[in-house]
């Protein structure tokens, strides 16, 4: 009798075994080629059915559902995305799935730090076709293309061009802190006539927005007004630990006027949906966020667009002294492709991305502004015109924060735009944070 | 007899050899990382995962057939605990010990290129962030292990009169237990955001501030985290004996008398068991952590200093080392250094409590 009963539980435990086992191996190599022999050897790589996209914009989640469809119709090639928002660290998320085994085959990488977790796990894309068509590919220290630009994205103070008409104000004529300054008084005081809540939609919450503070508006400091490879005030901070107090006095200055005219319950408690569906409803005149945020007022949030008037949106530069001219365009990350993974499919879905049936899903539903030359499609994005109007006539600076430390924002600088906002420090107090805390940020 | 052995002993040697070639296999597949695959009609099943199954099993075969009598309990011992120890090693010892490993590379969560010694060790000495986290948490762990302790027993024994509605009210301040850590902290989150600056009319939230950031942990922490508390000093105060009950009565002793010289030292056990439970939770407070501030927080003047981690536990400390600053080295080696407090703090715990239980 007993010797039954383990009989039988053993015959349990292998069937159940085997199955598990089976279960398992049997996902990776499951479309290995159809070979008619009983035991076919093949490589593992080759052997993964279609490709996974591990996309860090939420904001074109659709849209490349929708590429990922079309292509999938077109070729028969099947394009997982996934896609994770703002705020999420991305590369804490590519790393666990990289100790996971789980690796997409193409993922987000933003600026230099990013790119330097993967050195040797990327793929050398400078054969692929796309590179001729574009100027934004992100090239490694040896001359590697090994960054697939998606987009262009501008930071600039955006505004409600409806709200400026009726104030009367013209955005051209905010050319430098006066002007700025007498702009937000007017409409400071004309508040109710215009049925707006603040003047600025500004948000300093450390926790929620460490990067649009510490990432984005300090990179006006870097970069604003400068040409596009001027790298003056980022060599100066990262190679000395220092600020240049002429140029970083004007900026605190301006950062205070967005702390005195942005909204009392945004500018601490708030957080990104609050900012830009506020935005979109027409509370704000003006937003500390840059382009990207036009993917959101028509798709997300197109409700409140709509329901404001799908207003026009326009952008002017943080110009804290007077003469900057410049709003701040780069691609905001870029693809790269795991060399581990499915490389041939993996550069087949990127270069029809950069063809034209993959460029006028990206740019006309995404709203994306095209990197590619050969690219004709004109976004229906509320920023698309300013932005093609800033690049046009080469008013354009670069984006050197994409360089700077990763965790800068997150562990240093955007706690002290939260304190300044707060008023725990005033301007002064804010610079002289800001120096004290460079030097160990950059250390 | 002899036949029968020498039958065994071929029988078993052959059980292991095929179990170890077919373990050799599958292991040469995986290093190789050559699959080989069977087509079943429109099924295809990898060998890899099979051989190593079967291969397995015939060992474990094999070793039961050896012909051995004064071994055969030994031998049965091993078989049965193996699935146990197999798991056991899988899941906690090896990783602890690639986990040390790592804390003396300078490995980024992808690869390390060069050992570091004691280096990452020395390091977390002169980190101030690092420091701070470590002393905020040991203040967390004591208000929390007094506060939740006493919330908890406090609503034991109102939930052990006999009020009515009390099955209600025990289920009620259960319940924040059943919710994710995650959830809880984005719940509270909008309460300290939106909820209290509302009420209190001030322009900012709780949780901007270190100080009140903080608070605003504990009291999170506490609300979750009573309830579960509170059930087991209802199990242990359900345990003191009524006839002892009745005898103090008898002898004339009221309601405090009761429950400072009978119930509460009758219950030391689950004292013990409470604290413990307490202590050791707080100090791996994380998820309420994340949620709620992120462990932002502004610090003047710490070891010359100026800090933005105010509110950020140690636990937090280490994920975001290793995660928001690819020093997985440096983290590792924070982690280890947190489980040899933990463990060095757990058993002294217990030592001074057990001998204070009283026995029954």
């Amino acid at each position: 009798m007993k010797k039954t009963l383990a009989l039988v539980l053993a015959l349990v435990m292998i069937v159940a075994l085997a199955a598990c086992g089976v279960s398992t191996e049997s996902a990776a190599p499951a479309a290995a080629p159809a070979s008619g022999g009983d035991a076919a050897p093949a490589a593992d790589t080759s052997a993964k059915n279609g490709i996974t996209l591990f996309n860090g914009k939420i904001e074109i989640a659709g849209a490349l559902d929708h590429a990922a469809k079309v292509y999938e119709e077109q070729t028969g090639k099947h394009v997982e995305v996934n896609s994770v928002g703002g705020g999420v660290d991305l590369q804490s998320e590519l790393k666990q799935r990289y100790q996971a085994g789980n690796m997409p085959d193409i993922f987000t990488c933003e600026g230099t730090p990013d790119f330097s977790n993967w050195v040797g796990k990327v793929v050398d894309m400078s054969d692929q076709a796309w590179v001729s068509d574009t100027e934004a590919e992100f090239v490694d220290d040896t001359g590697a293309v090994i960054g697939f630009p998606y987009t262009t994205e501008a930071i600039g103070l955006a505004y409600n061009k409806s709200i400026l008409d009726k104030a009367g104000i013209d955005p051209a004529s905010v050319t430098g802190p006066a002007s700025m300054k007498a702009a937000f008084e007017k409409l400071d005081s004309m508040k109710d006539e215009l049925g707006i809540t603040a003047v600025v939609g500004y948000c300093a919450n450390a926790k929620e927005l460490y990067w649009s503070t510490g990432n984005h508006m300090f990179s006006n400091y870097l970069d604003a007004g400068l040409a596009r490879d001027d790298d003056t005030y980022f060599d100066l901070m990262m190679n000395e630990g220092k600020l240049d107090l002429d140029r970083f006095t004007p900026f605190a200055e301006m950062v205070g006027l967005f702390n005195q005219y942005s909204d009392p319950a945004l500018l601490v408690s708030g957080n990104y949906d609050l900012q830009v569906s506020g935005f979109a409803s027409g509370k704000y005149a003006f937003v500390t966020q840059g382009s990207w945020i036009g993917a959101s007022l028509t798709d997300q949030y197109k409700d409140l667009y709509a329901a404001a008037g799908n207003f026009e949106c326009g952008m002017i530069p943080y110009a804290f002294i007077e003469g900057i001219d410049t709003i701040l365009t780069n691609p905001p990350s870029h693809w790269a492709v795991y060399n581990e993974g499915n490389v041939a499919e993996a550069e087949a879905f990127l270069q029809w991305l950069a063809g034209p049936d993959g460029q006028q899903i990206l740019v006309q539903e995404a709203g994306l502004n095209s990197p590619y030359k050969s690219c004709t499609v004109v976004a229906n994005d509320p920023f698309a015109p300013t932005v093609a109007d800033f690049t046009a006539r080469g008013k354009t600076s670069g984006w050197h924060f994409l360089e700077q430390p990763a965790n800068m924002a997150e562990d240093f600088t955007g706690a002290i735009f939260q304190d300044y906002a707060m008023g725990t420090i005033d301007t002064q107090g804010f610079i002289d944070d800001m120096v004290a805390t460079i030097p160990q940020a950059v250390k | 007899m002899n036949e029968n052995t020498s039958g065994k002993k071929i029988l078993s040697l052959t059980l292991l050899i095929l179990g170890a070639v077919l373990l050799i296999a599958a292991l040469w597949m995986d290093f190789s990382k050559t699959y080989l695959v069977v087509n079943m009609g429109s099924a295809k099943i990898a060998l890899r995962g099979l051989f190593l199954v079967l291969g397995a099993l015939l060992c474990l075969a094999g070793l039961y057939y050896i012909p051995t009598v004064m071994h055969h309990r030994a031998i049965i011992n091993f078989i049965f605990l193996f699935p146990l120890l197999f798991t056991f090693a899988v899941t906690v010892i090896i990783p602890m010990f690639v986990g040390i490993f790592y804390s003396f590379t300078d490995w980024n969560g992808v690869s390390y290129t060069k050992m570091v010694g004691f280096e990452n060790y020395g390091a977390m000495f002169k980190d101030p962030a690092f420091i701070w986290s470590l002393l905020l948490t040991v203040l967390f762990v004591v208000v929390n292990m007094i506060l939740v302790n006493l919330v908890a027993f406090l609503l034991a024994l109102l939930c052990t009169t006999k009020l009515k509605g009390v099955g209600f009210f025990r289920a009620a301040y259960f319940l924040p237990n059943l919710i994710g850590g995650i959830v809880l902290g984005y719940i509270w989150q909008f309460v300290f955001s939106n909820v209290l600056t509302a009420i209190t009319n001030s322009p900012h939230s709780w949780l901007a501030s270190t100080n009140t950031a903080f608070m605003a942990i504990i009291i999170v922490y506490v609300w979750q985290y009573a309830g579960y508390i509170m059930l087991i000093y209802i199990n242990g105060l359900a345990t003191v004996p009524k006839d002892v009950l009745e005898a103090a009565q008898i002898d004339g002793a009221d309601a405090m008398k009761t429950l400072f010289q009978i119930k509460i030292p009758m219950i030391a056990a689950t004292f013990t068991i409470c604290t413990f439970l307490t202590l050791t939770s707080a100090f791996k407070q994380f998820d309420v952590n994340l949620a709620l501030t992120n462990g932002v927080g502004t610090v003047r003047g710490f070891m010359g200093q100026r800090l933005s981690n105010g509110t950020q536990m140690i636990a937090l400390n280490i994920y975001n080392t290793a995660f928001a600053r690819d020093q997985f080295g440096y983290a590792q080696a924070k982690a280890i250094l947190f489980f040899i407090i933990l463990a060095c703090v757990s058993l002294i715990q217990v030592r001074i409590s057990n001998k204070r239980e009283v026995e029954m």
